[in-house]
């Protein structure tokens, strides 16, 4: 890849990116995500109408938030498992309202610090705003 | 506790980062690419199922862990490591090394790393970045994928350091403890070739190498019948681009960096035939920057039926054509 086709100008998601510079040598050029720059509303659209749809399965009492955060966060319940220190097979019952909504304080506070989320957080399925590509941080 | 005098420069790969700015800051001058090269960074493999992920996916660097083993067995640089059963152990085990003036590589899971925009985050326990200083209750990082260091909360790196799960930190810390005053790079570049040559061509598994692209090849046409629904594959797709380009690879899966290592070694190595195969990996990896293109145009534009999805197939299996060529060649090239 050549150099001058390599920038992109996203100040959001800065990176290296390895490329021919003009006199032949290959090396590093600081750019910007290409995905990042072109498609993250397409990501964040993506993610808004999985988060609804997971809200309307749990307000169907089909699954418990813990499925929400398992799905957000792409974690199989071998990985939670290992995670939580919670048997899979508990995990597979905790996935549902009914199991969910007996769980101990101690049980609560295990799955949210693997979510990254508080408790208050974990009992609303509250994944938290995400932030809109105009308001991300700059780096 | 103050910041420790680190020169911070980014990376395009984390480990590869970490250990280039560690051995830079022993005065062991090396680049990222040189120490990728050596390190046989450059893999490829394709996991169609796994416990630990929940769709299929690929790996285009080396098993963590095994840039730092393989840098240490060849240029004689000894790292200090330490990981913990304790997380108490692990945090004052921290601590102490910062105080001793010691900047230290620490594994973590990426996820926790509230430094990093939220888009970016995934559960990857296999994250390497510099701790240089701890102000207060916040922690200085020089991680290599951010232009200037940035701070980190202490609970934060707790939890990323001592994250359960698939490949668990527990706690991990590396520094070089000793570092050659000179290195004779032939051997070690020579070496690094030969490995690279026999992961990408030669392991007997057949989710490895070429036969891993193969693999990714065939396989990828069977994907729609593993997502939830039409936005759950395009995500899915469009995650090509990022492994591919995103997650720290220097631009097509590490093929401009190993590019640039074999540009570096041919005048090291005195071989014009390595300045040769440079300019062909670029060129190889300008076919999988289109690859990624491709995959980022039809899931953002949702046109993943069986044509498109063949189509995708048939540009991943032309690059295990051209890179088996390639790594045959290449081997050839250092007997």
């Amino acid at each position: 890849m050549k150099e001058k086709e390599g920038f992109v100008d996203c100040p959001e998601q800065q990176m290296i990116l390895y490329v021919e510079k003009e006199d032949g040598q290959f090396g590093p050029m600081q750019t910007g995500s290409y995905i990042t720059k072109n498609y993250i509303n397409d990501y964040f659209t993506k993610r808004n109408n999985l988060v609804h749809s997971l809200r309307e399965q749990i307000s169907r009492r089909e699954i418990s938030p813990v499925k929400l955060f398992m799905v957000l966060e792409d974690l199989t319940t071998k990985e939670l498992s290992a995670r939580t220190r919670i048997p899979s097979r508990k995990i597979k019952k905790h996935i549902l309202p009914v199991h969910f909504e007996q769980l101990s304080e101690d049980l609560l506070h295990r799955y949210a610090a693997v979510f990254n989320v508080t408790v208050e957080q974990l009992l609303k399925a509250d994944p938290g705003t995400e932030p809109l590509h105009d308001e991300s941080p700059k780096r | 506790m103050t910041t420790i005098p680190f020169n911070h420069n980014m990376g395009a790969h984390c480990e590869s980062g970490t250990i280039t700015s560690l051995l830079n800051h022993a005065g062991l001058t090396i680049s990222e690419p040189m120490v990728f090269g050596i390190a046989s960074g450059i893999f490829f493999g394709y996991f169609h199922q796994h416990k630990s992920f929940t769709f299929p996916t690929f790996i285009v660097r080396n098993r963590p862990g095994d840039m730092r083993k393989n840098i240490q067995k060849r240029l004689g640089v000894k790292f200090q490591t330490f990981s913990f059963k304790q997380e108490q152990e692990g945090i004052e085990k921290l601590d102490g090394l910062l105080m001793q003036g010691i900047p230290v590589a620490s594994q973590v899971d990426f996820y926790y790393m509230d430094y990093v925009p939220s888009w970016e985050r995934a559960h990857v326990n296999v994250h390497f970045m510099v701790v240089i200083g701890k102000e207060d209750s916040e922690f200085i990082i020089s991680d290599s994928y951010f232009p200037k260091p940035v701070r980190l909360k202490e609970e934060s790196l707790r939890r990323g350091r001592f994250a359960g799960g698939n490949m668990s930190p527990k706690g991990f810390l590396f520094y070089p403890q000793y570092v050659p005053a000179e290195v004779d790079l032939q051997k070690p570049i020579l070496k690094g070739i030969q490995k690279a040559c026999f992961n990408m061509l030669h392991l007997p598994v057949p989710f490895i190498g070429i036969k891993g692209i193969r693999l990714f090849a065939k396989r990828v046409v069977d994907w729609p019948k593993l997502a939830r629904d039409t936005e759950h594959l395009s995500h899915e797709v469009m995650k090509i681009n990022i492994l591919l380009e995103d997650q720290g690879t220097g631009g097509a899966g590490f093929r401009f960096m190993y590019a640039t290592f074999l540009q570096q070694a041919a005048e090291i190595v005195n071989k014009p035939e390595l300045k040769e195969l440079s300019s062909e990996l670029m060129t190889i990896g300008d076919g999988w920057r289109e690859i990624s293109l491709f995959a980022a145009r039809i899931g953002k534009n949702r046109d993943l039926g069986p044509a498109k999805m063949a189509e995708l197939s048939e540009l991943i299996m032309d690059r295990a054509a051209v890179e088996e060529r390639f790594f045959k060649q290449l081997k050839k090239s250092i007997k």
